[in-house]
Parts: C-alpha cells; structure tokens; sequence
C-alpha cells in the first residue's frame, strides 16, 4: 500500500477547526522515512489534533497531507482502514479494551489484519517481551498500573510491525524510569526503520536525543530544531 | 478477517448481552410460533377440504317423460365438459325408492302422495381441478342450457361460503405472517442498533487499528443470524411439544384431533426462516448506522 518515495509524511498548508476555535493553522512540516522526530508544545497546542489528522480519525479543513506519498484528504472511505494498518498509534487515553486481557488486546491489532492463529501468538509474545509485560499477559487492564497499561498499548502499536508510529503523550502516566525504559523501546523500533513521531511535552524525553523537535504553539508550528 | 474470529466475537457478545439477545429470541420465537399455529390452521383447512369435490356434485334434473334418448343424449353433452368427472342417472323410480328409504321413518310426510312427483336425474361428479365456485357455476349453466334439461341444483351457496372462508384465511394468514415477520425483523434491527451503540467504544478502536466495514459487520451479522435461528428452533421444539404433549393427548378425549396434520417441511424451514429474518435485521440496522 505504502510507496517508497518523498517523505513519509507531509504536510502542506494544513488548517483545522473545532467550531470556530483553531486547533492548527497552516502547518507546513515533512517527516522523513525512517526518521524520529518528536512535537512538543503546551496543553492545548494541537499536538493531538496532528496525530488524528495523519492516522486519518480526522481530516483537515485545508491543505493536504500525504502518508507515504498518498493524499490522505482525497482517499475513498473504503482505503482508509488500509492507511490506517501501516500506522501504529499510542493513544494518550490509551484505547484498551476492559473486557479484553493483555493478550487479546494486543492482538487486536492483528486480528484486523486477518493474522493466523499461531502467527498471532508468537508476534503477540515479542511485543509483550520488547515492552517487559510478559508475565502479564492474561491480566486485565484495570488491573494493570498506569505505565503497564501504557506499554501495553505500545505493544498494541509496534505489534503489526508499521512503517510509521505515532505517540501521543506516551510517558504521561509514567515515573522517570519507566518513560525512559519506554524511549529506548522508541529507539529499538526506531532503529529497525520505523517512522515515528513522538507527540510529548515531556523535555526529558527529548533533551539530548539528537532528533528532530517540533514546536508547536496554539496552533501554528514555530519551526523545528534538533535537541 | 479470520471467519472463526468473527464468530469469536460474536458468541461473546451474545454471552456478554445475553438478556437482550434471550429477549429477543423470546420475541421472535413468539412471532414464528404465531405465524406456525396460522399456518396450521390454514394447512388443516385445506387438507380437509381438498377431496371435496370427490364428495361434491351436481344434480341435473330432467324434463317430465323425456324418451331415453334424449336422455342418453343430455348425459353425453353433460360427459364432454372437462370439469366432470363421472355421470350417473337416477330415474325418477329410483329417487322415490331412495326417498321412502331416506324418510322410512316419517312416512307421513309421503302419506297422500300416490304419484312420483320426482324428476328424472343425472348426477355429476366434478373432477378435483374443477372445484371452485365460478367453475361449477359455468357448468350448472351450460347444462341448463341443454335441451331436456328442467333444472341444475348444485350447492353454489356452500361452495361460494368454502371459498370465500379459504380465501379470507389466506389473505389474513398472509397479512398476519407479513406483520409478524415485519415485527421480526424489526425486532433484530433494534437488538443489533443497541448491541452496536453498546460497543460504540470498542468499534471505534477496532475502526482506529484499521477495521474494515467488513470487520466490524460481521460478528453483528452473525449474532443476528444466532438470535433468529435460536428463535426458529425453539418456536420448533415448542410446536413439537404441542404436537406431542398437547394434541396426541387431548385426541384421546377429542377424536378430531387424530385429524390434524402438521406440515413438517414448513416446521422444519423455522430454524431457517428465522436465520433469514435475523440477518435481514441486522444487515438493515448495520445499513442505517453510522460508523
């Protein structure tokens, strides 16, 4: 689905609104293949507005954004699950299912992509294991801790093995220790070739990574730089 | 998706809302076994009326002394119809001998009669296909028409009665069983829509992972096809249990029931026919919504 040139991900002039109150405007930015860049920016600075714009939960009112070189605004309905599969996602409020154990939520993932049992299995286990939640497979969330539940949405998101991940506030719920065991789990995905953009406001988590910083301010992106 | 995935789901959600989905196969097993008892109803109507017109006939009464020629004459224009089936004469000796046997105990009524005052009479019986009042009438009025003949008496108020009864129960059966079927299907519509807003949550992750309409549809489509099918086996049991329970014991007391037939194939189809309606349901909320 995915084509291998341009940037990953593009921006171009991109603009949207939540009934006259501007969450982005006129943002112009590009991610590279392979790169990791994060986006930073107080509470309310349309951080998470730009990640729903690019795993397509919303679309802009102007502009156009393109995921590996496929214009996300003039996509049919029916191809946006198929976008949407090569896009890991850390939700900030995490989407896990309470009826579902650790197991079967992580596998979600690839039961949509219509996985085989023993694939789905094995794969689960690695995800588990790259986030330290082995032992937790059969738990249910709610009796997880906040940083369990994080990483388990993190091995929600690198289980399908996408192209690109995106983080929303993935150390939110996490202590010093915790967030930089899950950076360095960034780092490992990372250093396969994923594409990720971290969405934090969490200095620590970028200070002397040497990757890209995205600043955004109510709204407009007020450049990048490299930290 | 894996098919065995989407049954995964939908067996879970069945356990998981099972006092909706019991309700609503409690309600369609309602309908079916309503729409059944209709159907039994009209199904022994027509079995019991389907031979008569083995039984049914026509009697063409002749004129006063015509010669046997004619007589054989009339009987032969009587026989080239294809609607009889088979012509007897009764001379008019023979329906008077017939009439002091009939009334051998009211011989008063006879008292006084010297002279036959019956007629000469050929009586015609009808073919099965022929049976239907507006056949019958156009064959008591041809035969009138034949020369020698005085009078056709047939029970044109019977037949016209027979008719317009199965007539009315099959429109009021077919009325009743479109409502309730309607009613079914409604029924599985409004258990998906609330099975769906239920797991309006769990959709929208499914649908943020990368689900396909297909995904999402399937475990609701199954689920309606378990609730009506489940509703169709039970309105059978229950029918089996009246047949069984109910019917062969009150047949000792009352020997009409030994009578009754069940439509077997038409039972058996329940299971299915309850399948169909609640996947129709489903598939028409699953239409509607919005997701």
């Amino acid at each position: 689905m995915m084509e291998p040139a341009g940037p990953m991900i593009h921006f171009q002039n991109v603009s949207k609104e939540y009934e006259n109150l501007t969450a982005l405007h006129d943002i112009t930015f590009s991610v590279g293949r392979g790169e990791m860049v994060f986006l930073t920016g107080p509470s309310g600075s349309g951080k998470t507005t730009l990640l729903k714009l690019i795993y397509l939960a919303e679309l802009p009112d102007h502009g156009s954004i393109t995921i590996s070189g496929w214009d996300t605004t003039t996509l049919r309905e029916a191809s946006i699950p198929f976008i949407r599969r090569n896009i890991g996602v850390v939700f900030q409020d995490f989407r896990l299912l309470d009826n579902r154990n650790v197991f079967e939520n992580v596998s979600l993932a690839l039961r949509i992509r219509g996985v085989g049992e023993r694939e789905v299995k094995s794969r689960v286990a690695d995800a588990l294991k790259t986030v330290n939640l082995r032992h937790k497979a059969d738990s249910y969330p709610r009796r997880l801790s906040g940083g369990e539940q994080q990483r388990v949405v993190i091995a929600r998101a690198i289980v399908a093995e996408p192209t690109v991940l995106l983080a929303d506030e993935p150390t939110g719920n996490l202590d010093p220790d915790t967030a930089e065991g899950v950076l360095r789990t960034f780092k490992d995905i990372h250093a396969k070739g994923t594409t990720i953009l971290v969405a934090t406001h969490n200095r620590d988590l970028y200070r002397n990574s040497g990757k890209r910083v995205l600043r955004l301010d109510a709204g407009s992106l007020l450049g990048g730089e490299v930290c | 998706m894996t098919a065995p995935y989407a049954f995964k789901l939908a067996l879970q959600s069945l356990r998981k809302d099972k006092w909706i989905n019991l309700l609503s196969m409690l309600t369609i097993f309602a309908g079916l076994f309503i729409i059944s008892l209709s159907y039994l109803v009209f199904y022994n109507v027509e079995a019991a009326t389907r031979n008569l017109p083995e039984k049914f006939s026509l009697v063409v009464y002749l004129e006063d002394n015509l010669p046997r020629e004619k007589i054989d004459d009339v009987i032969a224009s009587v026989k080239t119809r294809r609607e009889v089936g088979s012509v007897t004469y009764i001379s008019k000796e023979e329906a008077f001998r017939e009439l002091k046997a009939t009334l051998k105990n009211s011989q008063y009524v006879l008292e006084g009669i010297d002279d036959n005052p019956l007629p000469d009479s050929i009586e015609v019986k009808l073919r099965k296909e022929a049976m239907g009042s507006e056949s019958v009438r156009k064959l008591a009025e041809a035969a009138k028409k034949i020369r020698g003949v005085s009078e056709v008496d047939y029970g044109e108020k019977f037949l016209s009665t027979l008719h317009d009864i199965k007539n009315g129960m099959r429109i009021v059966g077919i009325i009743l069983a479109a409502i309730l079927s309607t009613g079914i299907v409604f029924v599985c519509y409004s258990t998906v829509k609330i099975l769906f807003y239920r797991r309006n949550d769990e959709i929208e992750t499914f649908k943020l992972l990368g689900a396909t309409k297909g995904f999402i549809r399937a475990p609701f489509l199954i689920e309606g096809a378990a609730i009506g099918t489940s509703g169709g086996i039970t309105s059978l049991v229950a029918l089996y249990l009246l047949q069984h329970l109910v019917i062969f014991r009150m047949a000792v007391a009352v020997p009409v029931f030994r009578t009754l037939l069940f439509p077997a194939d038409f039972f058996l189809s329940l299971p299915l026919i309850g399948m169909f309606l609640g996947i129709s349901g489903a598939a028409i909320a699953l239409g509607r919504l919005k997701y």
